[in-house]
């Protein structure tokens, strides 16, 4: 029988079903595989919007070979991230300029492409913004930048072992992303205010 | 082939009503003509990170983003315009419906779903039939080839840059580390083998079509009469007019909406067309400058 779990990350209780993350998932306890607080708990509301990963006609998986091309490079050359004028006005994010998406496994920074094209989601009376990234960037080749596989966490199906890039939360703020240290300080800082600790989110 | 061995005058038609934005144009002009790469900059401009043709860049692909609704039940080309009589209206299958996800959004609650579309539109040198680079250039360099299209020859270009802004649609510009003038070829290397140009074979939709200018003419007007009827009524033909500002362009475009919309202008003209009367004007100044100067020697010996 077909039915629906909700992502292991979710703003959102599952309307059909009383499980509300798929019982047979696989998880990984490591302390950089932080999962965050369920719906409906304290702590939820620090990763508030929904990310979304996805491709670039330009580009071919996650760069590896179309990052190196100068003539794909230069069509999409770097890592961006695109919102709702909505959320760009309620986080004061510049088109164009740059933003820093975190989660409770890692922060990255890219620039902002404010655009109708993404809206607001109004699910269970209320609206919830959507973050879309494209996935194709990395540290190494001629256009470089940050990768979004670095927001995930790792929940695999329990049939075909895929991980939940396309579904998760986060939380998106203006400005380039801290450097070193100060980088995983700010991961943890949130993963304090969230209240995140090795067992959150494992439940089913 | 015309009736006095010439080739007919070949062109490109991009009906940019289907075009989906892959810039495969771009990268295939680059590979085959060996243009160098025009710079990682991100423009912010949707997906479009070339911004303009350029010396380094012979196809560019506009992307536009409008709040304007698309029709509903249209395949995404345009829209019913409000009070259209003849333009047909949704067709009521008498299914029951429902929002689809993500439509019923917005913190409205969401009336204004689908007042969204993406324009995109692959841009290339017009290939004027008045041609102001060609008109300008001092060494012969541009030149009018059999297929009636206006080519740089880099052998011969001196870099003098009279053709940058003499061209009204602001295509051929300078390369800056060899100074060198160069626009779009219409691939002449391949015509002459019978290929069509790189853009126009890698287009995976036809937006791009290559073929004779009359043919694709007569083609790109029931084009337009088709979107029209199908209730499309922005659909125009954009540079087509062998009446223009240059006599009919040879590459010419299906447009969406008002060519300044995609960054064309919109009622271009020649730019030496008004040379012939500039220097009657200037030889005219010439003449009462000498008599007045005449009169003055003439005036003080008496």
């Amino acid at each position: 029988m077909p039915t629906h779990y909700e992502p292991q990350d979710t703003p959102f209780t599952n309307p059909l079903y009383g499980h509300q993350r798929n019982p047979t998932r696989l998880l990984f306890q490591h302390e950089l595989n932080r999962y965050h607080p369920a719906p409906d708990t304290p702590g939820a509301g620090v990763y508030p919007y929904v990310v979304t990963t996805y491709r670039l006609t330009e580009h071919f998986t996650a760069g590896g070979m179309s990052r190196w091309t100068p003539y794909l490079s230069e069509l999409q050359p770097e890592f961006f991230c695109e919102v709702g004028p909505e959320l760009a006005a309620e986080r004061k994010l510049e088109h164009g300029g740059w933003a820093t998406v975190v989660t409770a496994r890692n922060a990255v920074e890219a620039r902002v492409l404010v655009t109708d094209r993404m809206r607001p989601l109004r699910v269970q009376g209320r609206s919830v913004h959507q973050i879309g990234m494209p996935y194709h960037w990395g540290p190494n080749g001629y256009s470089t930048g940050d990768s979004a596989n670095e927001l995930a966490s790792m929940a695999l199906d329990p049939n075909v072992h895929i991980q939940e890039v396309k579904a998760l939360t986060a939380d998106i703020r203006p400005g380039r992303r801290p450097r070193g240290r100060e980088r995983v300080a700010l991961v943890e800082e949130y993963r304090r205010r969230a209240g995140v600790t090795e067992r959150t989110g494992t439940e089913d | 082939m015309a009736a006095d061995g010439q080739p007919s005058r070949k062109g490109f038609f991009t009906d940019t009503s289907v075009c989906i934005g892959c810039k495969a144009c771009e990268v295939a002009c680059k590979e085959w003509n060996q243009v160098p790469e025009d710079g990682l900059d991100f423009l912010a401009s949707s997906f479009d990170n070339s911004g303009r043709l350029s010396a380094d860049t012979w196809r560019h692909v506009a992307f536009i983003e409008q709040r304007q609704p698309l029709g509903h039940q249209d395949p995404g080309v345009g829209r019913p315009e409000g009070g259209a009589g003849d333009a047909p209206g949704p067709v009521d299958l008498g299914m029951p419906s429902f929002d689809l996800p993500g439509q019923r959004t917005g913190e409205d609650g969401g009336s204004g779903g689908g007042d969204f579309r993406w324009l995109m539109s692959s841009d290339v040198c017009k290939h004027c039939t008045s041609a102001a680079c060609l008109d300008v250039c001092p060494t012969g360099a541009l030149f009018r080839t059999e297929f009636d299209t206006v080519v740089v020859q880099e052998d011969i270009c001196n870099g003098c840059g009279y053709c940058v802004p003499a061209c009204p649609y602001g295509v051929i510009d300078r390369r800056e580390v060899d100074g060198r003038a160069w626009k779009c070829t219409l691939c002449y290397d391949r015509l002459g083998d019978g290929l069509e140009p790189a853009c126009a074979k890698a287009c995976p939709t036809d937006s791009i079509q290559f073929g004779d200018l009359d043919e694709l003419r007569e083609r790109a007007e029931r084009r337009v009469e088709d979107l029209q009827e199908a209730g499309v009524s922005s659909a125009r033909l954009y540079g087509e007019d062998p009446g223009n500002g240059v006599d009919g362009a040879g590459a010419f475009f299906l447009l969406l909406d008002e060519p300044e919309v995609y960054g064309l202008p919109p009622d271009p003209v020649v730019t030496t067309r008004d040379l012939p009367s500039m220097w009657r004007h200037a030889g005219a100044a010439a003449v009462v400058l000498l008599a007045g100067a005449a009169a003055a020697f003439a005036g003080r010996r008496s």
